[in-house]
């Protein structure tokens, strides 16, 4: 490129366009680009305050169980037992719906409503890269919701106690089952709820539609189970897919659900809910790959 | 080698056909694709990147297959779509950079060339501003810059004066004409406006209803038409008598005359002719054809026929 002085003199700001001869990380670096992006974004981090407010909210809730017996252990010096590794999730469960419901369009709507995919897709990437970043992505930030408050829960309980390593030591084959369990869960919520998002560019339909599936499926499910038969009942435990979770759960900690809960009277096998689990968490991942590769800008 | 070519490429959409066994070969520089609306430009930029599957046929662009190696190619290639595809609620900066970082750039460098990228486009304090506010100019602006900041070797340009009012339109080609020349970067734009493809490019292709009807560098287009266009003040009637008296062809054209270039002499003739009738001369010109002339020629020629008959 040329320069000559006086231009040079007048236009002191402009380095002007120059060939970069720098590292091109590729495919890498974008998948890690997008990754990164869409979990800043599942926070609402790049992105105005208002965007802030739901997650962090439901983050802080999702913490709520774990306080409240921490709190309780504090105030009576009694470690009473109702909530547990294995049940946690069930009590917060409308708010893992709420977080995968509230981002899932975010993270997948807004370049479907901006257009913007043809940018990423025109990129140094396959379409499956974008769609298992994003999914990735999602059950990161679901990790804050369900490892999370079971780590707090781990550590406070140790610390609430008298003797704090020997407290932690015995509890400590929960860790890689709160480990597996917050995985398994995260991944699957993440993985329905973008199959969902993926299908509007509408976030209010999709996150509509991501609610009405966690919720109604338990609706519908519960209605089966008071239906009467047997064979009902365990229909209707397999249709809901909170139950399905946490009969997953349930076998992931190698515990039993109450007798007299609709999972103890289903009696069910824990495997089959482990791989119901993951046979849903497939067909969503299928329906979110189909919906990229059939796009034509 | 080649920037670009394919061999019989065909894309069927159920009954349409958008390209009908296209074949062509194109060397590097800056090329512009003509056509009217549905021929099968945006289609044939869509294959080249990948973004969709040709029916039948292959096209290679910069030696990568866009089909088998289309994830290496697109390293090197830069997409500026017709429509609107930028996030409202970013900045511009924050978006480049990311696309830059998405097209492979490590993050520090991926700064600095939005920096510059932007700059080069010709956005400077908008950039920290929310995209939602900026002017289809400033839009367009972006689109560019997100095409051109990872210095890719060839950029597809759809349309790229897409919306523009006649100054932004200006200022767009001019960016375009700079940077395919100044930094020998390889640009292929489509455009429906012959006037604009004129003055960017060097190489023209025309297609129409999917098939290539034309693929030729821009001066044979453009050459010289072999006419001599003179202007004089005054009666031009004597002139033309006297200069076809000496052997040359003449044919007024409103205050023009025009005159068959025979060789150099035939300068002097006219000179000499002008000044021995005591005319003032205005203006002695050889006459170029322009692009939208010769495309309109054919349709020119059956209207004046139907007006004769």
């Amino acid at each position: 490129m040329q320069s000559s002085p006086d231009l040079a003199a007048g236009n002191i700001y402009d380095l002007g366009y120059r060939r970069y001869q720098g590292a091109r990380l590729g495919r890498r670096q974008a998948v890690l680009t997008i990754y990164l992006q869409s979990l800043r974004a599942a926070f609402g981090l790049g992105r105005r305050p208002a965007a802030k407010i739901v997650p962090v909210a439901l983050v802080v809730l999702a913490l709520f169980p774990a306080a409240l017996r921490l709190g309780i252990a504090a105030a009576t010096d009694q470690n009473i037992r109702i909530v547990e590794p294995a049940n946690y999730y069930s009590y917060i469960q409308i708010l893992l719906a709420l977080f995968v419901a509230a981002q899932a369009p975010e993270l997948v709507g807004r370049d479907l409503r901006n257009n913007t995919r043809p940018l990423y897709f025109s990129r140094a990437i396959r379409r499956s890269d974008y769609a298992l970043a994003k999914l990735v992505a999602l059950a990161s930030a679901m990790l804050f919701m369900t490892a999370l408050p079971q780590v707090v829960l781990y550590v406070g309980n140790a610390f609430a106690g008298s003797h704090v390593w020997p407290e932690m030591r015995d509890s400590a084959p929960d860790l890689p089952r709160i480990a597996v369990s917050a995985v398994a869960l995260s991944l699957f919520m993440a993985a329905v709820s973008l199959a969902v998002a993926a299908q509007t560019s509408r976030r209010a339909f999709a996150a509509g539609g991501i609610i009405a599936l966690f919720v109604f499926s338990g609706t519908v499910g519960g209605v089966l189970v008071e239906a009467g038969s047997a064979l009902w009942n365990r229909l209707g435990i397999l249709i809901s897919l909170y139950d399905v979770m946490r009969g997953a759960t349930f076998w992931i900690f190698a515990t039993d659900p109450e007798p007299e809960s609709q999972l103890g009277r289903a009696d069910l096998p824990g495997p089959l809910y482990a791989a119901l689990l993951a046979a849903l968490a497939s067909l969503a991942l299928v329906l979110l790959l189909r919906r990229y590769m059939r796009f034509r800008p | 080698m080649a920037l670009l070519s394919t061999e019989s490429l065909t894309k069927r959409y159920g009954h349409v056909t958008a390209l009908d066994a296209l074949t062509v070969t194109l060397e590097p520089g800056i090329l512009g694709l003509v056509g009217a609306n549905g021929a099968g430009k945006s289609t044939l930029l869509k294959i080249l990147l990948g973004l969709v599957e040709p029916t039948a046929g292959s096209a290679t662009l910069l030696g990568f297959d866009t089909g088998r190696q289309g994830v290496s190619l697109r390293q090197y290639v830069g997409y500026m779509p017709e429509h609107d595809c930028l996030p409202t609620d970013m900045s511009a900066t924050d978006f480049v950079s990311h696309m830059a970082q998405v097209s492979g750039l490590p993050r520090g460098a991926a700064r600095e060339r939005t920096a510059e990228t932007l700059r080069h486009v010709g956005l400077f304090e908008e950039r920290y501003r929310e995209m939602r506010g900026y002017s289809t100019g400033m839009k367009q602006r972006v689109k560019l810059a997100q095409a051109l900041v990872h210095d890719p070797r060839v950029m597809l340009l759809d349309e790229p004066t897409n919306g523009l009012d006649p100054a932004g339109r200006d200022e767009m080609l001019d960016l375009v004409r700079r940077t395919g020349s100044e930094f020998g970067i390889s640009v292929i734009m489509s455009s429906h406006l012959l006037g604009e493809i004129e003055r960017v490019c060097d190489h023209l292709i025309v297609i129409d209803a999917g098939r290539l009807v034309q693929s030729a560098p821009m001066a044979t287009f453009t050459a010289a038409t072999g006419l001599l266009a003179v202007e004089v003040e005054g009666r031009q009637e004597p002139l033309a008598e006297r200069l076809a008296a000496e052997g040359l062809r003449v044919r007024p054209e409103g205050r023009f005359l025009l005159v068959g270039l025979a060789g150099e002499r035939t300068y002097d003739l006219v000179r000499d002719a002008v000044v021995d009738l005591g005319l003032g001369l205005v203006r002695i010109e050889q006459r170029r054809q322009t692009l939208e002339e010769l495309f309109r020629e054919p349709g020119a020629v059956e209207d004046r026929d139907a007006v004769l008959a």
